[in-house]
């Protein structure tokens, strides 16, 4: 019996390993014809929408303007300090830079709502009401040359894989489910962290990851952990998650221009 | 046998391993070349926790590092109840012993700075996933999510820190379902979490980052759901810092035993103190479901509401609770520990203790299933009840006393002297109580054979049974005059009777006896035999006469609100009040919707009044 079980054993064994080559060679055989599937067509999750924040953590400093110097939890190196602690919001405005605190470094933890909408077939856009900005996330090389406010931001589907690709084959983990947009956005013009002049450089790195979470009552959930690394003014990299839920419609949109205040 | 047509027909060992290795080999091939994936498994892991996480404290660092602010409750979507309880609160209730070592419920705990440890259980046979620890320093909480499919457990199952959790793989997330977790922080500045309370989480894993999301739904003090979200690194190697010990002692001398510190309603002196620091009207500050969503930055203009600081006149919550009665025509049996059990489903809880003597059986609850709580006891020891234990004359300890003392037997006095004066002696269980007890329900007319006969008279009744010190003591004037609390010492459990519930603000009996002082000294008196085990909860298994199984942790919350509310209606006493005055003044506002009722045989506005009848203003 237990020779007969092993032979059955590797008879299985035999028919996964043929099938995954039978799968794998057509695959390099071409399939269908064309392009691959665009991101739009393979999104794990689907973030379109209107989404309203739920300002629940660091309340104080992200419904009001907390006062200059005030920079509690962020990691900020003596560069950091001595710019935040220089913040006039006056001469942000005179200055045309009323938008500094809703660049891709600080919109996201401002209160508003968010409108997610495919712009094609690889441009997910995200529109802000708080500032009336707009971010493109573009599946593979970004046409931004950055230099604004939302800098350019490079988008990826993130899907969990070993180093050597996504699973498979006979000892592989499965294929993963689900799945996070992961958006490394660059060349922003110099903002705010927070509306009291708490910076980033323009230098900085932000890499966002997007999930989107199923409630039992069949509300949603869309967290954005958000890193900031930017050794101009930061000491480590900066992390905050940022929560916000679906909404059925555009209630409460409300689109309000930059203010430095 | 292998018989010799077999080892002819199948390949050799050695052909077989070559085999193998092709299959093995293919396979390999077609991972490392990169082929299709095989399918998703619909139970397999989507994330692996394991490791060691240290939260990252770049939000809400005030609150999660030194401690949050009083009166902030900015972006919590609480209710009033929950606003008032938090006015209320005098951060100086953590001196009392009993709250000297509180840890914190789930949803709380895991955003205090700190570690965190994640381990998988399996199988050791199957290696299916059972189970995946999660460790946390701060207060040593230790939670267990259950992988396996099992059910959470029944309402009368008691409730910890870290709550009963489930979990499955949902995407690319582990999705977490919490109950039974204790009253606790929504925020430690006095911002209740309710035993209420149920939480869904989501732990998802970029990389060596680690986001954690949970999703807070509690009747009693939240309007809407709050979601808090929480980030954590991975350490690459184990930091070594796990422990948090923690012993009460005396922090205060002299205090007395029912000195609970509390703001009265309008007098907490920080409000204006965090009002004159950050310039924010009580609208935003206080909380509530608008405080969360965008629009607050316009409401913030509107100026100051003084009225958040008072209960809102009119209003008449009542409780939010789950029912923790079954309600299906059957008693269900919870062990406790040791030989002693619980038996819920009689409107009222019974406890059994069994053992060589025959059991023991602490009330006998409504008596509409007497029949069933005796076939509860049958499974529990094939000897007859020999003793029965009242802890009060009221209908929901005593209405099966007849039934189940009819099915037992004292073999202790048959054949004794008793014998020669009664000829019923031995006949049927033994029924003990304070002699009040007796007194009472004679004075009702109840069935000679429910009356308890073995009586005592002052502080306490004693006696050794199936290997256990079982001591009863008098509760002088607390529900009614003739209240017992039971202790089986070796167990450490201690049947409170309606001393002490889980559902109701304690029923004051004011026509048999029972005052507002006598119920706080009761509390009192279980809180001074009580011990936790850990973080201040287990030990000592405190049953109530209607609800969940507790410990001290329940018992003091208890007892806290009972003197808060006799506080406050004492002090509008002594300001000339009218019962009629502070029944409108709703001194029992932050707890309505926990305990409160508008209809049945135990109304809020009954309780107050009770208090204000049993109260002596000096």
């Amino acid at each position: 019996m237990p020779v007969r079980r092993f032979a059955s054993a590797i008879v299985i064994a035999l028919a996964v390993a043929a099938g995954g080559v039978g799968t794998g060679v057509s695959a390099q055989r071409g399939g269908p014809p064309g392009a691959p599937p665009s991101p739009r067509a393979t999104a794990p999750i689907d973030l379109s929408g209107y989404w309203v924040s739920l300002i629940t953590e660091d309340w104080r400093f992200r419904v009001v303007t907390p006062p200059k110097g005030d920079y509690t939890s962020v990691p900020l190196n003596p560069a950091g300090r001595k710019a935040a602690d220089a913040w006039d919001p006056a001469r942000d405005q005179a200055a045309g830079e009323a938008c500094r605190a809703y660049g891709a470094g600080g919109v996201m933890r401002l209160p508003g709502r968010l409108r997610i909408e495919w712009q094609d077939e690889r441009t997910l856009k995200i529109d802000t009401d708080a500032g009336s900005q707009t971010r493109l996330l573009t599946f593979g090389p970004s046409p931004s040359q950055g230099g604004d406010w939302q800098g350019s931001s490079i988008a990826s589907w993130d899907r969990s894989q070993s180093v050597m690709g996504a699973g498979g084959g006979f000892f592989g983990p499965p294929a993963s489910r689900g799945g996070s947009l992961k958006v490394v956005t660059t060349r922003m013009k110099p903002g705010y962290l927070r509306k009291n002049g708490v910076p980033y450089s323009g230098d900085a790195v932000i890499t966002e990851y997007f999930d989107r979470l199923e409630l039992p009552n069949g509300d949603a959930l869309l967290v954005v952990s958000t890193e900031v690394v930017d050794p101009a003014y930061l000491t480590q990299p900066f992390w905050t998650s940022t929560h916000f839920r679906k909404q059925n419609d555009a209630s409460g949109w409300s689109p309000t221009p930059c203010s430095a205040r | 046998m292998l018989g010799a047509m077999t080892r002819h027909h199948l390949p050799s060992c050695q052909a077989l391993i070559r085999i193998a290795a092709i299959a093995c080999a293919l396979a390999m091939s077609a991972r490392l070349t990169g082929q299709a994936p095989a399918p998703a498994n619909a139970t397999a892991p989507a994330v692996d926790l394991s490791g060691y996480w240290t939260s990252v404290l770049h939000e809400d660092s005030m609150e999660r590092g030194a401690g949050p602010e009083i009166a902030d409750y900015g972006g919590f979507p609480v209710n009033e109840a929950a606003r008032l309880f938090g006015l209320s609160y005098d951060p100086s209730r953590l001196t009392l012993r009993h709250h000297q070592c509180d840890g914190y419920v789930a949803p709380y705990q895991i955003r205090a700075l700190g570690n965190a440890r994640a381990w998988e259980e399996r199988d050791a046979n199957t290696h299916r996933l059972v189970a995946i620890h999660w460790f946390n320093q701060t207060f040593e909480g230790r939670r267990t999510i259950w992988m396996d499919g099992r059910p959470h457990p029944p309402a009368w199952a008691p409730h910890t820190w870290m709550g009963f959790s489930t979990g499955r793989f949902v995407g690319n997330a582990l999705r977490v379902e919490t109950t039974h977790l204790k009253q606790g922080w929504l925020r430690r500045n006095g911002l209740p979490e309710s035993d209420q309370a149920t939480t869904i989480e989501f732990f998802i894993r970029h990389g060596d980052r680690l986001t954690h999301t949970v999703v807070v739904n509690d009747p009693v003090y939240l309007s809407e759901p709050l979601v808090k979200t929480t980030d954590f690194y991975r350490q690459p190697i184990d930091p070594q810092n796990w422990l948090f010990p923690c012993d009460d002692g005396e922090q205060i001398l002299g205090r007395a035993p029912d000195d609970v510190p509390n703001y009265l309603f309008g007098q907490n002196p920080f409000v204006k103190e965090y009002q004159d620091k950050h310039k924010i009207p009580l609208a935003g500050h206080l909380g509530g479901a608008p405080t969360m969503y965008p629009e607050i930055a316009a409401r913030l203009e509107s100026g100051a509401d003084s009225a958040l600081l008072r209960p809102a006149p009119g209003a008449r919550p009542v409780s939010a609770a789950v029912d923790p009665e079954p309600r299906d025509g059957k008693v269900h049996v919870w062990p406790l520990r040791g030989n002693v059990y619980l038996l819920t489903g009689d409107e009222g809880n019974i406890v059994v203790q069994v053992g060589d003597e025959g059991p023991v059986v602490v009330d006998t609850g409504r008596g509409r299933l007497a029949k069933e709580t005796v076939q509860a006891i049958r499974t529990l020891s094939d000897k007859p009840i020999q003793l029965i234990v009242n802890t009060s004359f009221h209908a929901d300890r005593t209405g099966g006393n007849a039934a189940l003392q009819a099915s037992g037997d004292d073999p202790s006095v048959r054949g004794s002297f008793f014998s020669l004066q009664f000829r019923d002696a031995g006949v049927g269980a033994t029924i003990m109580a304070h002699q009040n007890v007796s007194n009472r329900l004679v004075a009702a007319k109840a069935e000679p054979r429910a009356v308890p006969s073995d009586t005592y008279l002052e502080e306490r009744r004693r006696t050794f049974h199936n290997g256990d010190s079982i001591e009863l003591f008098w509760q002088r004037n607390a529900v009614t005059d003739g209240d017992s609390l039971v202790h089986f010492r070796r167990a450490d459990v201690i049947v409170a009777g309606n001393v002490f519930t889980t559902t109701q603000y304690p029923f004051i009996d004011v026509a048999n006896g029972g005052t507002i002082d006598g119920e706080i000294r009761a509390l009192n008196d279980i809180l001074a035999r009580t011990v936790y085990a850990h973080e201040g909860e287990g030990g000592t298994i405190v049953v109530p006469g209607h609800g969940y199984v507790c410990d001290e942790h329940e018992v003091v919350e208890y007892r806290d609100m009972v003197v808060i509310i006799r506080d406050r209606i004492r002090a509008m006493m002594r300001a000339g009040a009218t019962l009629a005055q502070i029944r409108a003044a709703r001194p029992t506002a932050d707890y309505d919707t926990r305990y409160g009722a508008v209809t049945g045989p135990w109304t809020t506005d009954q309780f107050v009044e009770a208090i204000h009848r049993t109260l002596t203003v000096k």
